[in-house]
């Protein structure tokens, strides 16, 4: 149905028909055009682009190394940990956000504020990302989320590999805790050959600090697909397009193999019940730590998976102090403990032989000054045995008096490894303090005073030691003079349990003593606890040489009419600290032990009975041939004819009386005690202004 | 007959001729060449549909949908071929365009919104999108104003005035749906029908100037902040490689990582791991490209310039100008289509919501162009009637 002259117009157009191929031309041509241009020429970039789209580099954690006890108990390990999430926009998309907060609220038991306020919080980050909400679910828990998981979009639990200490808080100070690394640590660790980036972990404290580098692995890299909001995709795995040689296996961390035996610890915290305080046990056949604990403790469990500020803050606020290390941050004055040193020096420097005998009338004075001895009315006539047995605070006077100076009894302790760090393999260790004259010139300026020197004699003034001290000085003693290093690491092993690298006994210092003085020495030992008037008889242990010295130190110091107040009436803040140190057996002694009781009365009370228990389960367990039941019952009869002792041991008088001379007359001013040695220690510690005093 | 186009075919012969197109019969006499290009860029389409509605997200498995659509648009194309002849569409033109005008009109009372526009009208499970139809009926409106029309020096400003309110009212109402790259469309084709039917050497400067200076002040004013957004982004993607620029970045990712040969069906990483924003509908040719390469596109581009250049000789062929405007509209809104969305994919231009015939997934899209290519048949068919 052409109209009139339409041919005529079909025509003219016609002809502008090449116009309109020359256009399309041109329109094709352009987007071909383009099509070479972004797939032929800068195809490999794009396809680059693309693959660095998809493909996510993702850690492998590696696993760190375990720790084990001597006896190859596990006390560090990895353990699966479930720890729950939310993906904000997933729950966002739901549009049910209260709902889901409020089921997830009942089944976690936590609040739903709480949960709301975490998730405001993450709102500067993207929010498909996941946001944690809660630490470490119970296996009820776990099980609920998943069968509820349907009507909570958003939620999902993640498993994570946590470390886990498997016996609490039973050696927290000594195997310590690991923590994310901060921004603070960072650039210090990354001039180490091992990179750290933050969210790493690494040790904070103890031996998971100090042995980092062997118990750290080396993180590998997996390569996964991801999809445009990072979610990896598990689905495509066989069609992975993954070049697998650019995956890196991850290298696990060594284990450890301690020296430490899990059961002395175990015995050593039931012996502390809730007292506050430390014990060290040492072989002194090597060195090798048997047992090593400070109390009351912390789980480092809870530290290494982020503590919660409340029970981080009760930690600090508790008056027993739980983050301090009682072992070796913590020095104390050793009260007599300490007069075996006095008695070496004395018998050494040679103003005293084995026949000396001193009177005590329970008090001496020099100038206007009465120094007391813990028996008020004296012990008599005594040798430096039977001094030591009784703890006759008036004979090791009289051996200071003799002494040229304090630097005699000085010279000594230091030859003995007190007064500076054992260096033991743990951060943190105080050197402790044994007084000079010339450090008291230094210190404040002032002259030494004579009357100090018999304060020092017992152990007090300014004198200071650490636990470990004590039981490496008690150690060296009991093995015959051979000062070792404390060790803690027996072994370092492979993942597979190849041992890798085995720790030898490392002696510091061999004692320059005379043979005889030993014997004296372990004689007065000996006597304190199997002699009726030992000051620690009581803990006798029947068929089991058991050789030691108590000592308790005055926490405050006590006007004179208070000095016979007893201990238990007092606020237990100004109770008295009780020592003690010792080894068994008297003959080829296998271990050595020393006890740190804060605010527990006495020595032969609060601290012997701790060293006893230990020193029991050691011997039953490593030579039940001589110590098991029936042999020990047999040598016990034995004994009891061949000594002719009485089969129930007299309870020695009540030591509690205390004397502290410099609490009676003051005629000079008091110096200032010590500073505290470790100004820049992390931990919290306490300087207490100690007053020593005796028994 | 000849086959070839060459410059040398006497004028009076059909030229650009690519297929035979007489017989002795009448089904044989018919021209299928159309619907069997048609049939296969819906294969091309389909089979890449499955690649990307594999992806998990709310497309997954959509290409049976679209198999269903292209069910109707094969029937409704039967209609057409068989029971009409493409003049009684000159009848019923003003009808045609002033119902759709009125559905237009309707979306933004009964219309229900997605994406944040309002373009959809629902018959209970059945939800169609007027501007798309619209598209056609402006065409068929366009064809029947110019039919009688004989100015052959060029249009003026005042003799395109009808036209221009034609095309502008519905291009408008499709605008503050919003739908922008519909309502360009309609522009681009009534414009490059402009530009073939003359406009006066005058009349084009001022409206270059004109447009020229209306670009700015409409960028300015016009334009919701998203639009602006989107023209910053293809001015330059990496100013928020993240946010506005994210879209055109990886859709460019998408279509380079392809290289020569593609990574191959369904492999495409781009789009089956969701980097690529509405990989089932404009950004169809993204997921084409990433898994066919270079190799697959321009085996598509050649389709595509079959079923131009075929329709083309169609227009050149009809014996009438209404039939040789209507198809030659036709072919704009096809050639359109497929220009800007390529050259949106690729980055040649802004984004801009425009499907590509046949391959993007969308009910509406598909039966319009399956509506056109009906019309096509219909005036290369008809044409042997008279």
């Amino acid at each position: 149905m052409a109209f009139l002259g339409q041919e005529e117009q079909i025509r003219e157009l016609q002809d502008r028909f090449k116009f309109l191929y020359a256009a399309m031309f041109l329109g094709l041509g352009i987007l071909l055009g383009r099509m070479v241009h972004l797939q032929l020429l800068q195809g490999d970039r794009m396809r680059m682009f693309s693959e660095e789209n998809r493909i996510k580099r993702v850690k492998v954690a590696a696993p760190r190394g375990m720790i084990f006890d001597r006896n190859r108990r596990l006390l560090i390990d990895n353990r699966p940990a479930f720890d729950l999430e939310i993906i904000p926009q997933y729950l966002r998309e739901s549009k049910k956000t209260e709902a889901v907060i409020a089921k997830l609220s009942k089944i976690i038991k936590m609040p739903e504020k709480e949960i709301q306020e975490i998730l405001d919080k993450s709102k500067s980050q993207a929010s498909f990302l996941p946001v944690k909400i809660k630490n470490d679910l119970t296996r009820d828990e776990v099980a609920q989320v998943e069968v509820w998981k349907i009507d909570m979009p958003g939620v999902q639990i993640q498993e994570e590999i946590k470390r886990t200490n498997l016996f609490g808080d039973v050696a927290a100070h000594l195997l310590g805790y690991i923590g994310e690394v901060n921004t603070v640590e960072l650039p210090r660790l990354n001039k180490k050959a091992l990179k750290y980036k933050l969210g790493d972990s690494i040790g904070k404290f103890g031996l998971e600090q100090q042995l980092e580098d062997i118990l750290r692995g080396i993180d590998g890299e997996r390569l996964v697909e991801v999809d445009a909001m990072g979610r990896i995709k598990l689905t495509r795995t066989k069609n992975r397009l993954v070049d697998p040689t650019l995956e890196r296996a991850s290298v696990p961390g060594k284990n450890l193999v301690l020296t430490i035996d899990q059961d002395l610890q175990l015995e050593a915290a039931k012996a502390f019940g809730d007292k506050s305080g430390s014990l060290v046990a040492i072989d002194p056949r090597s060195g090798e730590i048997l047992a090593m604990i400070s109390r009351p403790s912390f789980d480092p469990t809870e530290f290494s998976r982020g503590i919660p500020p409340q029970l981080w803050q009760s930690l600090l606020n508790n008056e027993n102090r739980p983050l301090g290390d009682k072992t070796i941050q913590d020095h104390y004055p050793p009260g007599s403990t300490f007069k075996i040193v006095t008695a070496i020096a004395g018998l050494e420097e040679k103003v005293i032989d084995e026949n000396t005998k001193f009177n005590c009338p329970g008090v001496i004075w020099m100038g206007n000054r009465a120094y007391h001895c813990h028996k008020k009315n004296g012990h008599g006539n005594v040798n430096v045995v039977d001094a030591i047995t009784l703890s006759c605070d008036v004979f090791f006077y009289r051996v200071a008096q003799k002494l040229k100076s304090v630097d005699d009894i000085a010279k000594w302790a230091f030859h003995l490894g007190l007064g500076k760090k054992t260096g033991i393999q743990l951060a943190r260790e105080t050197a402790g303090l044994i007084p000079t004259e010339e450090w008291k010139k230094k210190r404040f300026n002032q002259v030494w005073n004579g009357g100090e020197s018999l304060s020092v004699a017992i152990g007090q003034s300014f004198v200071l030691t650490t636990g470990l001290q004590l039981a490496n000085l008690y150690a060296s003693i009991a093995n015959g003079g051979i000062l070792y290093r404390p060790f803690l690491v027996k072994e370092i092993e492979s993942y597979e349990g190849q041992i890798l690298q085995h720790f030898k006994p490392e002696s510091i210092d061999r004692h320059q003593l005379s043979p005889r003085t030993y014997e004296l020495i372990k004689q007065g030992l000996w006597g304190v606890i199997n002699r009726p008037n030992g000051t620690a008889a009581a803990q006798r242990l029947p068929g089991m040489d058991f050789a030691g010295k108590t000592g308790t130190v005055q926490v405050m110091r006590i006007a004179a009419d208070k000095i016979y107040q007893k201990c238990q009436n007092m606020k237990y803040k100004d109770r008295h600290h009780g020592m003690f140190a010792g080894f068994a057996p008297v003959k080829d002694p296998v271990i050595a032990v020393s006890v740190i009781g804060e605010h527990v009365c006495s020595g032969s009370g609060g601290a012997a009975p701790i060293g006893r228990a230990v020193i029991k389960k050691y011997l039953e367990k490593y030579y039940p041939d001589l110590y098991g039941e029936k042999v020990l019952a047999a040598r016990i009869k034995a004994e009891g004819k061949e000594r002719g002792l009485p089969a129930k041991i007299k309870q020695v008088e009540e030591e509690g009386v205390t004397v502290n001379a410099d609490s009676t007359v003051r005629t000079e001013p008091v110096p200032a005690p010590p500073a505290p040695p470790h100004p820049d220690a992390v931990m919290p510690q306490e300087s207490e202004n100690s007053e020593g005093d005796d028994e | 007959m000849s086959t070839h186009s060459t410059m040398e075919t006497p004028q009076d012969q059909p030229r650009f001729s690519l297929s035979n197109s007489t017989g002795d019969d009448e089904l044989s006499r018919y021209n299928w060449t159309m619907i069997s290009i048609e049939l296969f860029l819906f294969f091309i389409g389909i089979v890449n549909l499955v690649s990307a509605t594999a992806v998990e997200d709310k497309s997954q498995g959509l290409f049976k949908t679209q198999l269903a659509y292209f069910g109707v648009g094969l029937v409704l194309t039967a209609i057409l071929i068989f029971l009409f002849h493409y003049s009684f569409l000159s009848r019923v033109a003003y009808l045609i365009y002033f119902l759709n005008l009125l559905l237009l009109v309707a979306v933004f009372f009964v219309g229900k919104s997605s994406l944040g526009a309002q373009r959809w009208i629902g018959f209970g499970p059945v939800r169609f999108q007027p501007s798309e139809f619209m598209k056609l009926s402006m065409v068929i409106g366009l064809a029947k104003f110019f039919e009688t029309d004989r100015t052959t020096s060029g249009y003026t400003l005042r003799e395109m005035a009808l036209p221009a309110l034609l095309v502008g009212v519905p291009a408008l109402l499709i605008m503050a749906q919003p739908d922008l790259g519909t309502a360009m469309i309609l522009l681009l084709v009534f414009g490059s029908m402009m530009l073939f039917l003359k406009i006066e050497t005058r009349t084009l400067l001022i409206i270059a100037v004109t447009v020229a200076t209306a670009l700015p002040l409409a960028y300015r004013f016009a334009l919701k902040p998203y639009q602006k957004q989107r023209v910053i982004s293809f001015i330059n993607p990496m100013a928020d490689p993240r946010g506005s620029g994210y879209n055109s970045i990886q859709s460019m990712i998408a279509v380079g990582s392809g290289q020569l040969t593609g990574k191959g069906w369904k492999k495409g990483t781009q789009s089956q791991l969701n980097f690529l924003p509405e990989h089932h509908t404009d950004f169809i040719f993204s997921v084409f490209s990433e898994d066919w390469g270079f190799l697959g596109c321009a085996a598509l581009l050649i389709a595509y310039l079959f079923f131009l250049s075929n329709g083309v000789q169609i227009a050149y062929q009809s014996h009438d100008k209404f039939g040789m405007l209507l198809s030659l509209g036709i072919l704009m809104i096809f050639f359109w289509h497929i220009v800007v969305n390529m050259g949106m994919v690729m980055g040649l231009l802004p984004i801009v919501g425009v499907p590509l015939p046949f391959l993007s997934y969308g009910g509406s899209a598909l039966i319009t162009a399956m509506l056109g290519v009906g019309i096509l048949t219909n005036i290369a068919n008809k044409k042997f009637m008279f």
